[in-house]
């Protein structure tokens, strides 16, 4: 996989969860990336978070609705 | 609104949307704190792990009359989670302050006219970077992209591919209407 690709698998707000604390867990794909890759994934996932804000009708980006479905019992 | 403890009743009778309006105006404010560990920590995770600490203790959380103490607990958590996080993965390079800088608290306001930008430059997109991305979108960190792009009948690759090309697309569309959304 690409460092584009690992930076794209990473920006997704999915995240699993640790089965024994519950404690959410980071993402394989970050761990793949170097300093510089995790540079640009945090500046990557800003700009995705902003754009996924605006195109929702309540401006919740997709981080935002993951911690909701978790908070519901998602 | 700009003191989000306007919520805070709300949320500590359990409301989960009114937690929901507050994510929406804390949000920004929080990721941008965490810039500083986005080498040491996948900020994302932190980010989330943080949020959800938060609505676990905003039933005990007192006002102290200065305006958002749910957001100036908040970034405390979210930087306390972050320092956990780097020291149990052995990632932990330095330690920022402990003091909270207070123009680092800052509420998100909306912006309508970018709203609409952004959806006029949304609908321009060509069919499959569309579709692919409103699946991304639809999903909202449910769903694994494997399973995504298993549902596309995409590889995994080339679903991410044309995720990227979407936004890239998007960026360029709203440049061109003279808008960057670049991190700051």
């Amino acid at each position: 996989m690409t460092d584009d690709q690992l930076t794209e698998l990473a920006t997704s707000a999915y995240r699993a969860r640790d089965r024994r604390t519950g404690r959410v867990q980071a993402s394989p794909a970050w761990r793949d990336l170097d300093h510089a890759g995790r540079e640009a994934l945090y500046a990557h996932t800003v700009v995705s978070r902003a754009l996924e804000a605006a195109l929702d009708d309540d401006g919740q980006s997709s981080t935002v609705r993951a911690v909701l479905a978790r908070i519901r019992g998602g | 609104m700009t003191d989000l403890d306007e919520l805070l009743p709300a949320i500590q009778a359990g409301d989960a949307e009114a937690f929901g309006r507050w994510m929406v105006a804390a949000e920004p404010s929080l990721r941008r704190s965490l810039r500083g560990f986005a080498t040491q920590v996948d900020t994302e995770a932190v980010l989330q792990e943080g949020l959800l600490r938060v609505w676990q203790v905003a039933p005990r959380v007192t006002t102290d009359g200065q305006g958002n103490s749910l957001l100036r607990l908040a970034h405390t958590i979210v930087r306390n989670a972050a320092l956990d996080e780097a020291r149990r993965a052995r990632t932990l390079r330095e330690t920022p302050s402990d003091d909270l800088d207070p123009a680092a608290v800052r509420v998100h306001t909306p912006d309508p006219f970018l709203r609409e930008l952004i959806a006029a430059c949304f609908e321009a997109l060509p069919p499959t970077p569309k579709k692919l991305l409103t699946m991304r979108l639809t999903a909202a960190g449910g769903t694994h992209d494997k399973v995504l792009a298993r549902r596309a009948k995409k590889k995994l690759n080339t679903f991410l591919q044309a995720i990227t090309r979407a936004k890239k697309l998007l960026g360029q569309c709203l440049e061109g209407k003279g808008v960057s959304l670049e991190a700051s």
